[in-house]
């Protein structure tokens, strides 16, 4: 299974730099950790990242730096052990790997809260950049026409939706810009999850945001 | 040495612009070098530059210590641990990413709105959000001028411009 929908050029750039808020970091890692196009792509990124520093003049490291650099790389250290167990693609019991901090690990451990009629959540109180949450609509669903005020990205983990844009099923990032226009409607079936971020104050527009806005009453 | 002596000034630099405190960003400087050293199972040269590696490894380790993210360092590691290419994996499969002199050029020839947004991305950390606000740019230019400009620097990456 590969993903059809992938990140937008400019979130990559905003990744590889640093630059992306904490819960956009967190949404792009799962989605590259699933999708090996993007990590290529982000590969591409991460080199202009490397030619910029290397075609700037240095900066000038104290004096004691290099002799402290030979003793410490003499040194014994023991190397972390390779414990990573990213799965390659999306799993129906178990969460992404780079959500495990964020959520836990399993869909059935999940404590969702019920915030309108058929739309569940669990919102992340790790992230203090941005908002970073999961979402679980029902099938058969449609979510009212609406245009992003903020950035907002989301990544399909189960289920599906339809807009204008195309099907988006598990795997598939919406990445959108502020102004396009549409309206998801959640496939009959399984419910959509999805996990988003979203760095808009809640009470501007946005699904999402208009989505929660009842559930933070602001 | 060789590498430390030409890399060590360029990420301290590179760590200053982020405003890192000097002492601190040293210390990132000191850091990045010995994970390169110790984590070399990690670095494919078949995959990527030691330039593009010295830059994720600084990238990474000034996001989790100045940006206060615990996670991120192992989540980086997953990721990379996908793209391992084995011993047996055949060298001729994956891209030579060894040149960047086209990536050099087109840096340089990048207009210069492009130029200042890529700067202001990789250089002070810049969100697209904080840029657009900065410069009184619309969000959506800020984005689309940045894809502009990674087309045309994915183009020089491949040799194409």
């Amino acid at each position: 299974m590969k993903p059809h929908h992938h990140l937008d050029d400019s979130t990559l750039i905003g990744y590889s730099a640093g630059a992306l808020p904490a819960a956009f970091r967190v949404v792009v890692s799962a989605h590259l950790s699933i999708c090996q196009s993007c990590r290529e792509r982000m590969l591409d990124a991460d080199a202009v990242g490397g030619q910029l520093i290397s075609l700037q003049e240095g900066a000038a490291m104290s004096a004691a730096a290099r002799n402290d650099i030979m003793r410490r790389l003499g040194e014994r250290s023991t190397p972390p052990s390779m414990t990573a167990t990213a799965n390659r693609t999306l799993d129906p019991h178990v969460l992404p790997r780079p959500l495990w901090p964020y959520f836990g690990e399993t869909y059935s451990d999940l404590r969702w809260r019920t915030i309108g009629p058929g739309v569940h959540h669990i919102r992340s109180r790790h992230v203090d950049d941005g908002h970073l949450m999961l979402l679980r609509i029902a099938p058969g669903r449609c979510v009212p026409m609406h245009t992003h005020g903020g950035n907002e990205l989301t990544m399909i983990l189960q289920g599906a939706y339809d807009d204008s844009l195309g099907h988006f099923a598990p795997g598939d990032v919406a990445d959108l810009d502020s102004d396009v226009e549409h309206q998801p409607v959640t496939s009959p079936g399984v419910p959509c999850v999805c996990v988003a971020a979203t760095d808009l104050p809640l009470r501007f527009s946005g699904w999402l945001a208009r989505t929660l806005q009842p559930f933070f009453k602001l | 040495m060789r590498i430390y002596d030409h890399y060590a000034p360029r990420l301290l630099r590179y760590l200053l612009s982020l405003k890192v405190a000097q002492a601190q960003a040293e210390e990132l400087v000191q850091e990045t070098m010995l994970r390169l050293w110790r984590r070399a199972d990690l670095f494919d040269a078949r995959r990527a530059s030691l330039a593009t590696w010295l830059f994720r490894i600084a990238r990474n380790l000034y996001i989790d210590s100045i940006r206060g993210e615990p996670h991120w360092l192992d989540i980086q590691e997953g990721l990379d641990w996908l793209d391992r290419t084995t011993p047996e994996d055949d060298a001729s499969s994956t891209e030579a990413f060894t040149d960047h002199v086209g990536l050099s050029r087109a840096i340089d020839q990048l207009p210069a709105t492009q130029a200042r947004l890529i700067r202001m991305s990789y250089f002070e950390a810049k969100s697209h959000s904080e840029i657009a606000h900065e410069l009184g740019m619309p969000l959506g230019s800020v984005k689309s001028n940045l894809r502009r400009a990674f087309a045309k620097l994915q183009a020089g990456l491949r040799g194409s411009s």
